[in-house]
């Protein structure tokens, strides 16, 4: 908050000074960056969020999957953290216990055999699930909370996906409880943990989108680029079938695609990918025009004609002259898609077609909301909903700000 | 004679306006340009078609198979040859391409998109007037998302290189004062009216739809979903008291929901849009040589960077079109309308029904490209600038 005050009563500097001449491109974004406010907040709510979700293992206390699951908390509330309470404060955190009530049910109501009797009972919601599953505080025994706790092993970092053998494995925990559990978003229909599961989601999610915009990248690239620089009839064919793809409304083509790769046999790791490259390959059509736009202006620039004459070859040319003239604006408009292709997969996986539980996506937790006994009874397994409308908001504003930052004539006044 | 001019009516019509456009471009450059864009248009349409067309090839099953799995249920039994035979009847034997060109031609013929197998009827009449209902939403959506985000784009390219405080050193304190609560104003309704905008964009439209049912339901109020309540649905528009308000109250109490499911989306958007054409306009020299001649305030902005950035967001109004149907469907299926858009997801999730979701998606693309067509063709007949980008002088 201080720092936002300082901010706020900060003179501007006069910019006439030589280092802001020679400052390079990148160094003048990140000065023009860091004057906006709401994208600096952004970027650090963004860069929480992906560390923790990066590091999910580290972050959460339980184990997300079903080996972590509570069998004794099914349903449970969330667990809040306290520093004081009526008998005294203590500077280390502490959660109370809780315990699952005896569920009284009365059976002797029935055992005069009739039917209306029973009728009443079930009527009653006795024999729901959620009043089943309800658990006591017990306010004197506190469960005080250990920091760097020893837990279950995760892997910190896993690069075997990438074909290192390489994969960090370590069974700290930034913190937890040495009694049992801690849940602090509560627990879902299995037990598991919906804190843990909403930080692992993340990450997924978002590899999923990084994978996406990277194949989007390459295929706009190739079509942008072989369009631009060829030129004529080949231009002209490449952009009449881009055209013709960008008329099509993208999510219906998604779900034919994920429909056909229900058919196949694949397994989760592969329809992952499998559903990334869906998302990214077909998205091409807007990127790929403005790089060939870029391409063609671009390529009768002086500078590129100062290179030939110098005798620098059509590749170095491409990459040390053309390329580094829209890296910016090619890292500004992945950044900007972002929200949009997370918003995709998490359309698909609402439909039923992209990931599916086991697997912690955001697409498939959010998918749970629309259940109505979740609704009604389990309000705390709202909580990855929250977490996906901050981490998109944080990238749409990190990319406003971004694109403000990016455009070169944007500071005259 | 009568049977042969109904079985190719489209075709003639399509020939008429092309002779037509052809006619007065002889001596037009205008027209010619319009002939051109004309025939531009007609080649896309036919390659979305072909995109649409093979696309659908990757759902699984084929219409031969589900016809008999059809009567597979009504007791008879069923062989291989006799699908092989139904598949003979139905012409999926041939190559795709071959069907492909047979689908075209009945298409540009007399406007005929095929044969659902999963409804058993043709396409256009499983359509009927579903895909006019899906219009109307994405129209209203889109509307929605201009009256928002127009006017607060323009707000926002305002305020975003305006410090909070006013430091013009030929301002009085008190000046200076009053000029940093208006300039603090307008950033924080900036911010608000960003904050509310990119709401619409982060709360994915099912969740925002599901959350308005859901308060509905704890309200212990009927819920919006659908077109009609149940008191209304077989009630006539016209009835024999005339028109019936009470219908027409009922339905915009119910269409109002996915309306404002999608126009919010799209708002995000369009508001970054607005935004980012107003600032590359406001950045030109001839809004600094405006300002040199002493035009300033609100009729420096209206006059010139707002004025100029309209064209291209009239231009993108077709891809508006198809960015809002593209969320359509889902929101379709929460709140349980029975539009086109709904009948898209069934007939692709669902039944793999074909050429039905082949005909859908050629209908928005039909849509998207005449409404890209008609902008460009206007534009260029009003905006000084775009006649003489696309006709040279």
């Amino acid at each position: 908050m201080t720092a936002l005050l300082a901010r706020f009563r900060r003179k501007p500097k006069p910019q006439n000074d030589e280092s802001y001449y020679t400052a390079g491109q990148l160094a003048l974004i990140k000065a023009r960056f860091k004057r906006k406010t709401s994208g600096v907040v952004a970027a650090w709510i963004l860069a929480t969020l992906v560390l923790m979700g990066f590091f999910a293992g580290f972050f959460s206390p339980v184990d997300p999957t079903i080996r972590g699951a509570d069998a004794e908390y099914r349903r449970g509330v969330p667990q809040p953290i306290f520093f004081w309470d009526d008998n005294g404060f203590s500077l280390r955190p502490f959660t109370y216990t809780y315990t699952k009530a005896k569920s009284k049910i009365d059976l002797k109501a029935l055992a005069g055999g009739g039917l209306d009797a029973l009728d009443a009972f079930t009527a009653s919601g006795a024999l729901t699930s959620s009043s089943q599953n309800r658990f006591e505080v017990d306010k004197e025994q506190r469960r005080y909370l250990q920091f760097f706790v020893k837990g279950w092993e995760y892997s910190l970092i896993d690069l075997s996906v990438g074909g290192l053998n390489l994969d960090l494995r370590w069974d700290r925990h930034l913190f937890g409880v040495e009694q049992g559990q801690i849940h602090l978003m509560g627990t879902d229909e299995d037990g598991k943990d919906v804190f843990s599961r909403t930080l692992h989601a993340i990450w997924v999610t978002i590899s999923i989108a990084i994978v996406a915009l990277v194949v989007k990248l390459f295929v706009s690239l190739f079509v942008g680029g072989v369009s631009g620089y060829f030129g004529g009839r080949v231009d002209t064919i490449m952009m009449s079938i881009t055209e013709a793809v960008r008329v099509i409304p993208p999510i219906p083509i998604y779900l034919a695609c994920a429909v056909a790769l229900a058919q196949l046999d694949l397994t989760p790791v592969q329809r992952y990918f499998a559903i990334a490259l869906v998302i990214g390959a077909l998205d091409f059509a807007t990127l790929g025009r403005r790089l060939r736009t870029h391409i063609l202006t671009e390529r009768n620039q002086d500078y590129v004609l100062a290179a030939q004459l110098c005798g620098s070859g059509t590749w170095r040319i491409i990459w040390r002259h053309l390329i580094p003239s829209f890296t910016s604006y090619i890292i500004v408009d992945t950044l900007i898609n972002f929200p949009y292709v997370i918003l995709a997969e998490t359309s698909l996986s609402f439909l039923g077609l992209g990931l599916t539980e086991p697997v912690n996506s955001l697409g498939v937790l959010l998918q749970k909301a629309q259940d109505p006994d979740i609704q009604q009874n389990m309000i705390w397994q709202f909580f990855p909903v929250l977490v996906f409308v901050c981490l998109i908001m944080a990238f749409v504003f990190v990319g406003d700000a971004l694109r403000d930052a990016a455009d070169p004539y944007s500071e005259k006044k | 004679m009568m049977q042969f001019l109904s079985d190719t009516w489209l075709l003639w019509i399509l020939l008429s306006v092309g002779g037509l456009l052809w006619w007065s471009g002889r001596d037009s450059q205008y027209f010619h340009y319009v002939f051109n864009r004309y025939l531009l248009a007609l080649a896309t349409l036919l390659l979305v078609s072909g995109i649409v067309f093979s696309l659908m090839e990757v759902l699984p099953g084929d219409c031969a198979e589900k016809y008999i799995a059809y009567k597979n249920t009504q007791g008879e039994t069923i062989t291989q040859a006799d699908i092989q035979a139904e598949r003979v009847r139905m012409g999926l034997d041939k190559s795709l391409p071959e069907r492909w060109g047979r689908w075209v031609t009945n298409l540009t013929l007399r406007g005929d998109l095929g044969f659902s197998c999963a409804k058993r009827q043709s396409v256009n009449l499983a359509l009927g007037n579903r895909f006019w209902m899906s219009f109307m939403f994405c129209i209203a959506g889109l509307v929605f998302a201009y009256l928002i985000a127009v006017p607060f784009g323009i707000l926002s390219a305002f305020t975003i290189n305006k410090s909070w405080r006013d430091t013009n050193p030929q301002h009085s304190k008190a000046e200076q004062l009053f000029g940093t609560a208006i300039l603090s104003l307008q950033k924080m309704v900036d911010l608000l009216l960003r904050i509310i905008s990119y709401l619409g964009l982060a709360l994915p439209n099912f969740l925002l739809a599901l959350t308005i049912i859901l308060l509905y339901v704890f309200a212990g109020e009927p819920m919006p979903t659908g077109l009609f309540s149940d008191q209304w649905a077989n009630v006539p528009w016209f009835g024999v008291d005339g028109f019936s308000t009470g219908k027409l109250y009922d339905f915009l109490g119910h269409i109002w929901l996915p309306i404002f499911v999608i126009g919010w989306s799209a708002t995000a958007l369009q508001l970054q849009t607005v935004r980012a054409l107003v600032v590359d306009e406001s950045n030109k020299l001839y809004v600094d040589a405006a300002r040199a001649r002493g035009v300033d305030g609100v009729a420096l902005w209206a006059g010139y960077p707002v004025r100029h950035s309209i064209s291209p967001l009239f231009n993108s109004i077709g891809f508006d079109f198809q960015r809002v149907f593209n969320d359509l469907p889902i929101v379709a299926v929460v709140i349980g309308l029975t539009d086109s858009a709904a009948l898209l997801i069934e007939a692709l999730s669902m039944t793999n029904d074909q050429e039905l979701a082949a005909g859908i998606l050629f209908l928005v693309a039909l849509v998207v490209i005449s409404m890209n067509f008609i902008t460009d063709v206007v534009l260029a007949a009003i905006d000084p600038r775009v006649r003489k980008s696309v006709l040279g002088n």
